[in-house]
């Protein structure tokens, strides 16, 4: 296998038992790209990025990441991962939830990973350091998700709806922060969400799913500027894009 | 203190003097036998008259609950890890923890006395045998409930199993190994006691109040109780300080 910097699947599928949850899917991730799955539920986006974090293998195809295995992208701590909820450990204050991921399987470590205590501060919570995640609104919580993800320097992240409990003006302010936060780390993005607006606000292509079984329909490109700042999204061409998405979506979903 | 918690101290207090003084009171108005109810007022005059044995007797009876509790703890969080991590073993486990939960050990005294020999072994040994199952249950689902998403988060960078259950599972089985060990410590206690007894021992409170019991001395007897119930409360005490302190992220301490 070439070592393409970069995440590639190709072919891969998924079955649980019967039920064919996604059939075979191409996908290319460059290195320092954002991309997007959107789609319905049901429609496999986060079987295939859990996939390409090595937490699911694919029953069929193959997903390589650097030219190796999601596995050897795993233990080599090359692969940031941020989960639907938080899921910070609320024995840990915020300070300690952001570096968690540094702590362990710490041989792997890059030489010189980002300060976790500068990068929250860059999201609004130096003063809340010593503080325990319940004691924190959902929006600061997902803040520290963030962190700690970022806080390990790594080269691909992969984020499965991070903001889908929030509300709409914090989950709005999270897009802006989350572009904010990838413009000078270069880091590849796969972001899952059921959003148009953070499909279309983060990402350099969107990957539209549909289900039974999950496939991709289409790949878009989103030929906006850089750096994305929130008033773009008041720009007649966010509209547009985020409408051509809306009809690609429905089309996918068989409702036209 | 706010005036919620100050409050609550006081109906604690009034709480416990009524208790006290209808004790009191009952005693005296039904002129109940020492053997069958000794009154508070006589209790607390036995032991100021001579504290010295009974003060001794508690302090080997709460090295007993120690040893005991400690050594149970440890075998448990061993016997928990392993059957939280592997499924058929939490199955075929069962049968023997559920065995030694509903068996009765006043009536297998006996054996152990034969097995482990007599005195502070004999003890030691039914004071952690019998609080095992309640430790091994609360390991096993603390450390089951761990967040699957933190699970995930922790496989996503390959942490090791001993980081999983390190930083991880076991943090996640504290409130749970706390509500244990209030239990264990009534379970322990009574154990401790009653081995105490029957294990030939020459101290403890146990050893003390059975044979006032055998010379009907109702205020031996009601001493050594009301003793090994004030060693209880102070255990309980204490693991709530060190509860609060250790579990003050949790829910439970908020």
């Amino acid at each position: 296998m070439t070592s393409v910097p970069g995440i590639s699947v190709d072919r891969a599928s998924k079955r649980f038992g019967d039920l064919e949850a996604l059939a075979p899917v191409d996908l290319d991730v460059r290195a320092g790209e954002i991309v997007t799955l959107i789609g319905p539920s049901g429609c496999g986006k986060t079987t295939l990025l859990r996939m390409i974090a090595g937490l699911e293998r694919p029953s069929g195809g193959s997903i390589s990441i650097d030219g190796g295995t999601p596995d050897a992208a795993r233990k080599a701590k090359r692969v940031g991962f941020i989960p639907q909820s938080p899921a910070l450990l609320p024995w840990r204050t915020v300070e300690a939830n952001a570096r968690l991921l540094l702590d362990l399987n710490s041989g792997a470590n890059p030489p010189s990973p980002p300060d976790p205590i500068e990068l929250l501060e860059r999201v609004g919570l130096g003063e809340f350091r010593s503080a325990y995640p319940h004691e924190l609104s959902g929006g600061m919580q997902q803040r520290v998700g963030l962190v700690r993800a970022f806080a390990l320097g790594a080269r691909y992240l992969l984020m499965d709806e991070p903001f889908a409990a929030l509300d709409e003006i914090t989950r709005a302010d999270m897009r802006h922060l989350l572009a904010e936060l990838c413009e000078p780390t270069g880091a590849a993005v796969v972001f899952v969400t059921h959003s148009l607006a953070e499909a279309v606000f983060l990402s350099d292509r969107v990957a539209v799913m549909r289900p039974r079984p999950g496939s991709i329909v289409d790949v878009i490109d989103v030929d906006l500027p850089r750096p994305r700042r929130p008033e773009l999204e008041d720009d007649p061409k966010f509209f547009a894009l985020e409408s051509s998405l809306r009809t690609t979506l429905m089309t996918g979903a068989g409702r036209e | 203190m706010s005036e919620r918690r100050s409050n609550a101290v006081v109906w604690t207090v009034v709480g416990t003097v009524g208790l006290i003084a209808f004790w009191e009171l009952i005693v005296r108005a039904l002129d109940v036998r020492p053997m069958v109810l000794l009154a508070p007022s006589r209790i607390v005059s036995t032991f100021v008259d001579d504290p010295g044995p009974y003060v001794h007797d508690a302090w080997v009876t709460a090295q007993h609950l120690v040893y005991g509790l400690s050594i149970s703890l440890v075998i448990s969080l061993l016997i928990g890890a392993a059957l939280a991590a592997v499924r058929p073993l939490e199955h075929a486990s069962q049968p023997m923890l559920v065995l030694v939960m509903v068996t009765p050990w006043v009536a297998y005294i006996t054996s152990v006395v034969l097995i482990v020999g007599s005195g502070q072994r004999a003890v030691v040994f039914l004071v952690a045998f019998v609080t095992i199952p309640a430790f091994v249950y609360a390991t096993v689902g603390g450390m089951r409930s761990a967040d699957p998403s933190a699970r995930e988060l922790f496989s996503s960078i390959d942490a090791s199993r001993w980081e999983v259950l390190w930083r991880l599972r076991l943090p996640s089985a504290l409130p749970s190994l706390f509500t244990a060990m209030r239990f264990n410590i009534g379970l322990g206690l009574g154990a401790a006691y009653f081995a105490e007894g029957a294990a030939l021992r020459l101290d403890g409170l146990g050893d003390t109040g059975r044979r006032a019991a055998s010379f009907s001395d109702g205020e031996g007897l009601w001493t050594t109780i009301l003793c090994t119930a004030v060693l209880g409360l102070l255990a309980q005490v204490t693991v709530a300080l060190v509860e609060r302190s250790t579990l003050r992220w949790h829910q439970s301490q908020r």
